[in-house]
């Protein structure tokens, strides 16, 4: 008998702007768009920071707020009612106050209490794990999960392209900002759109090197020249591997946990990695099985810890009385698979 | 830049590959080390020495490094 299923009420998503297409973000980039198209496959992405100037429009907690604002709407939830936030990023607006007591802040939410993981694309499923336990411990009110990413933080847009390392290069054209939020409680409630009922999330990568890799770095480094030249660093050639092993290691511990045989599953829900990467991946996962795939990185980019957030989204209104989706994602900074599985609720 | 050698000396000095004038009808995906992020650096380089666009469409539909010099050089 594992954990009790944890209710999810409703969803949100929130994007800055307007979506920065393929031309554009090539001709920013001065490089052709037409190998975008070919090979990262991702059509758009969000920019919280302005293209041609540079300068910040939206703070991660300025997403966060959106994203849960539009959950809290879709739950019919009040924040009154919410005992606690897990939030997941890779990129907080700063160390110290956490993003997740901001949003807390911003919502007008008193006396909740507030987690902030620091994760990647696993994020979420890790912040669901959390939200489970902490629901499991006792009739709480409603949890608030919520995932976001401001990646421009880190994209220097005064340097030039043509002189990056490979490894940095790709996260230009791979990377979106963006953030989601889920109401989760741990008892049915009327209106609930469906349950999370299996979770796992798991290191898997033993002695390996990182996938990915975000440095972080304050004043001191700043002076003493000692700050990374490279801030972020993905080993693509390993992701591009690791990936679909990690993916299909998942779909199968999943499937057993759960005791669903391949063919009562509806819904794929795959790892966002790229436009191209993700389809070759969804092929690949759903040989000869009629899953139904629920995508979102060829329009909003890697948008990291949000992005399963944002299938979420997009999954709860397809679902029908008793229909099933398997939700899978693959972390590459330290190889972690995570994922869980999902039953629409009753009519 | 008159032959694929010389692209291949290119490739060498700037993106850390260790290619040889052999592998210039090799196709690209049983290069070692080779992928679509070193023909978009290749791409910039081109256009840096023959200062000039290259027609990218056609280098991106290239199977060997002779077909990448004779789509950017010979165009």
């Amino acid at each position: 008998m594992g954990p009790p299923p944890v209710h999810l009420l409703g969803t949100g998503t929130a994007l800055p702007g307007e979506p920065v297409g393929n031309d554009r973000l090539a001709e920013r980039l001065g490089i052709p768009s037409a190998w975008v198209e070919t090979f990262i496959g991702t059509r758009t992405r969000h920019f919280a920071v302005d293209l041609d100037t540079g300068r910040a429009r939206w703070t991660l907690e300025d997403l966060c707020t959106d994203a849960a604002d539009r959950a809290l709407a879709n739950a019919g939830a009040d924040p009154s009612e919410v005992d606690f936030i897990v939030l997941a990023t890779a990129t907080p607006d700063a160390l110290m106050p956490s993003t997740a007591a901001l949003l807390a802040d911003r919502l007008g939410i008193q006396g909740a209490a507030a987690y902030q993981l620091q994760s990647g694309c696993g994020g979420a499923v890790q912040a669901f794990a959390v939200a489970r336990a902490l629901l499991s411990l006792g009739p709480a009110g409603l949890g608030l999960v919520v995932g976001g990413d401001v990646c421009s933080k880190h994209l220097d847009l005064g340097q030039d392209f043509r002189d990056l390392p490979p490894a940095a290069l790709v996260n230009y054209v791979l990377f979106g900002d963006g953030a989601g939020a889920a109401v989760v409680s741990g008892r049915p409630r009327p209106g609930a759109r469906a349950a999370l009922t299996h979770l796992e999330h798991r290191l898997a990568g033993l002695g390996l090197p990182p996938g990915q890799r975000v440095e972080w770095f304050g004043a001191a480094d700043l002076r003493s020249g000692t700050a990374p030249r490279t801030p972020v660093r993905e080993d693509y050639k390993a992701v591009e591997q690791r990936v679909p092993e990690l993916a299909r290691e998942l779909r199968d511990a999943l499937l057993t946990a759960a005791d669903w045989s391949p063919e009562s599953v509806d819904y794929l829900l795959p790892p966002q990695l790229g436009g191209r990467m993700t389809e070759r991946i969804t092929s690949e996962l759903g040989r000869g099985l009629e899953w139904e795939p629920v995508s979102c990185v060829a329009e909003t980019g890697n948008t990291g810890n949000a992005l399963v957030l944002h299938q979420l989204d997009r999954l709860l209104p397809l679902l029908t009385p008793a229909q099933r989706a398997l939700v899978l994602s693959v972390e590459s900074s330290k190889w972690i698979r995570a994922g869980f599985t999902v039953e629409a609720s009753d009519a | 830049m008159r032959t694929v050698e010389e692209l291949i000396e290119l490739a060498n000095a700037h993106l850390g590959t260790a290619l040889a004038p052999a592998d210039a009808e090799r196709e690209l995906t049983e290069l070692a080390g080779w992928d679509s992020v070193h023909l978009l650096r290749l791409i910039g380089l081109l256009e840096q020495v023959l200062d000039r666009p290259v027609p990218v469409d056609a280098v991106l539909q290239a199977r060997s490094l002779r077909d990448i010099w004779s789509a950017a050089v010979t165009a």
